[in-house]
């Protein structure tokens, strides 16, 4: 047997300048991992920078539409991050967000409200549709504690399901029999800013981005969220309404998860279709973990990640790279940081193993 | 009448399988207090290797070999994440699944929609023969006689041996376990790494064995019906194995109502299986009892300095 043996130890205070240079070396080491993995799908080096940078941010076209695809994603974020600052597993985003376009797309297939009011309606019907479909994994948890991880999940597929039910019953387009709903009329639809296809939806992005900042870095409440979310029993031993806060920032969640859906329909697609809500989940919660958990570092985060989505499209079309190289290196860069993230939490040190008869003098 | 029963349960092992071995890889792992996200990605990868192996050697059975290894192999780096790095180990799952699902993707990319020669059905000798259930029962393809023998196996593993009292223990209480000599890690490992073998058997079944082709979101979601068969079947193997016919019956049942023309509104039908679910976990949470319930430390990254 060797002399020496390795041990582990938890850092109790982790300095600023170590935070910021683990997260720095994870973010390079998995963005320069997600490279290598472009050039070795086939995407000429000559021209990459080109892509992945120029062409979806510095180029009028390419910054619209990575833009457009921003204003979704900046919600899931958001989404993501109501409920894991409290340690709630929401894994049911996309569910959320199905149950925020079928909102909205029911309001607009049935003309509820005046005519003016029609596209507020829609937006409210679908951050409504979203918080309710978490409410049933959260009134579960609260009630039954049951694991809001599988409910949340299985209640996505449960939503996707019953989107397809109606793609391919009741709402099919009765133009050409398509499983999509019939489009919408102009007045459904989110202003068009004259800037490729990004709509005013952006501006509500922003300022729900704002107000979710003051919300949990400047309000009592985020105060409690950061208490729940480190320790539950010390939060309720303290007399902190566990409960309500943990209610309202769920159902804030699923409202902003569909609310995210309720502006894909309005904004872009001006109808509901099969594939807008796919792998949002996933890209939520690695926008959020990327973000660090801070509502005003999903902007740029989110619209980083719109800029790869973008790229990718570009990528499909002229190298016949798929899209699944998005969800791939999202993979690799979320899974290098997590890792990074063991020599900010613990100390590794070798040490010496004490003599046996030593050891019976110290216990 | 018995024509559509014999096809109805004829088809039930083709959705059956998949679910059945995925789903008692993620038992074995929980019982080892691993949670694992990561099944879809180990069963899309596993899919897609047996699928373009078969395709370019024309043997089904390195194709499912490599599988097997292939998803062991994306187990074993999460694995790494979450026991040695000590990692939040839901995210790094996520992060294992989009890896699998992302290289699933782009490696087979070239190779979508290219039928190819997969595993034949095993006639028993004149087990075969028998009315009814000799088609039934003894017309399948090797990999379902061996599931049903996982099954078993890992029943008997967990239940009645040395090694498997060391994976519960570890599941259950890593901080006693270590005391009393199990190396917790090594268990840990094992386990996942097991887990993304069955989970890489069970992408190779759907590619090689059930439809002999490979298309892209091959295994649309069915890792995560896995994961909460997992919870269904209350971390019993053969519970999940169980469990699996059941959701692949009642899935297997709808295309036999369309193909008979009986108007079945299917995709209401299809969510039967998830709500049946919900409702399993909310009966088990309500009658409180703590037998078969979930292991203790499931979801915890054990440190031995934390120790008390």
């Amino acid at each position: 047997m060797s002399n020496f043996r390795l041990t582990l130890e938890r850092r109790q205070q982790v300095s600023t300048l170590r935070s910021a240079a683990t997260y720095i070396l994870g973010l390079l080491v998995g963005l320069g991992c997600g490279v290598l993995v472009l050039l070795a799908a086939g995407a000429p080096a000559s021209t990459l920078m080109d892509d992945l940078v120029v062409q979806v941010f510095f180029s009028a076209r390419g910054l619209a539409q990575t833009l457009t695809l921003a204003v979704p994603l900046i919600m899931v974020g958001l989404a993501a991050l109501a409920a894991m600052r409290l340690r709630f597993w929401n894994v049911g985003i996309e569910g959320q967000l199905w149950l925020g376009a079928i909102g909205a797309t029911l309001v607009a297939n049935n003309d509820f409200g005046s005519e003016a009011l029609r596209l507020p309606i829609m937006l409210i019907a679908s951050a409504l549709a979203g918080a309710i479909w978490i409410a049933v994994p959260l009134l579960l948890k609260l009630k039954a504690n049951v694991n809001e991880l599988v409910v949340t999940l299985l209640l996505s597929n449960v939503a996707y399901l019953l989107l397809q039910h109606l793609l391919f019953g009741a709402w099919k387009d009765p133009v050409n029999s398509f499983p999509v709903s019939p489009r919408f009329d102009d007045n459904e639809q989110l202003a068009s800013l004259g800037f490729g296809n990004l709509h005013s939806g952006i501006y509500l992005a922003l300022a729900i981005t704002l107000l979710m900042a003051v919300l949990v870095q400047k309000s009592r409440t985020g105060f409690y969220i950061d208490v729940i979310g480190h320790n539950r029993r010390t939060a309720l031993a303290t007399g902190i309404p566990v409960t309500a806060t943990l209610t309202l920032m769920i159902l804030l969640s699923g409202a902003l998860a569909g609310l995210a859906g309720g502006l894909i329909v309005t904004g872009v697609e001006h109808r509901l279709t099969q594939t807008i809500g796919i792998n949002t989940t996933f890209s939520g919660i690695v926008i959020a973990f990327v973000a660090r958990f801070n509502p005003l570092a999903i902007l740029p985060t989110a619209i980083a990640l719109a800029g790869i989505y973008n790229a990718g499209s570009t990528l499909k079309v002229f190298y016949g790279i798929p899209d699944a190289i998005v969800v791939l290196i999202q993979g690799i860069v979320l899974l290098t940081l997590l890792m990074v993230q063991f020599f900010r939490s613990y100390r590794v040190s070798l040490l010496r193993r004490t003599p046996p008869q030593t050891a019976r003098q110290i216990t | 009448m018995e024509q559509f029963i014999t096809h109805w349960l004829g088809s039930t092992p083709a959705f059956a399988i998949p679910l059945a071995l995925a789903s008692m890889g993620l038992v074995l792992c929980e019982r080892a207090g691993v949670l694992n996200m990561g099944a879809e990605g180990y069963m899309s990868l596993g899919a897609m290797t047996a699928a373009v192996l078969t395709l370019t050697l024309g043997n089904p059975a390195i194709g499912i070999l490599c599988a097997v290894l292939a998803g062991a192999t994306l187990a074993l780096v999460f694995g790494f994440a979450v026991v040695v790095m000590r990692c939040e180990q839901i995210l790094a799952g996520l992060a294992t699944m989009a890896v699998g699902l992302g290289i699933a993707g782009v490696v087979g990319r070239s190779y979508v929609h290219k039928s190819f020669e997969g595993l034949q059905p095993l006639d028993l000798p004149w087990l075969d023969q028998l009315p009814l259930v000799g088609q039934l029962l003894f017309h399948q393809d090797i990999l379902v006689y061996l599931t049903v023998l996982i099954g078993f196996a890992l029943w008997f593993l967990l239940e009645h041996t040395r090694a498997g009292l060391k994976i519960r223990a570890v599941g259950e209480d890593p901080a006693s376990a270590d005391v009393a000599g199990v190396q917790v890690q090594v268990q840990q490992l094992l386990a996942i790494t097991a887990s993304g073998a069955l989970c890489g058997l069970a992408g190779a079944y759907l590619s090689v064995a059930s439809s002999s082709i490979w298309v892209d979101n091959m295994v649309a979601g069915r890792g995560w019906i896995a994961l909460a068969l997992v919870v269904f079947a209350r971390w019993e193997p053969l519970k999940a194995l169980a469990g699996a016919f059941l959701f692949g019956a009642i899935e297997a049942l709808l295309p036999r109502l369309q193909a008979i023309g009986i108007p079945a509104p299917i995709y209401l039908m299809n969510m039967l299986p998830y709500l049946f679910t919900i409702a399993v976990l909310l009966v088990a949470a309500c009658s409180g009892s703590k037998k078969g319930m979930e292991p203790a430390a499931l979801g915890q990254p054990y440190v031995r300095q934390d120790r008390h």
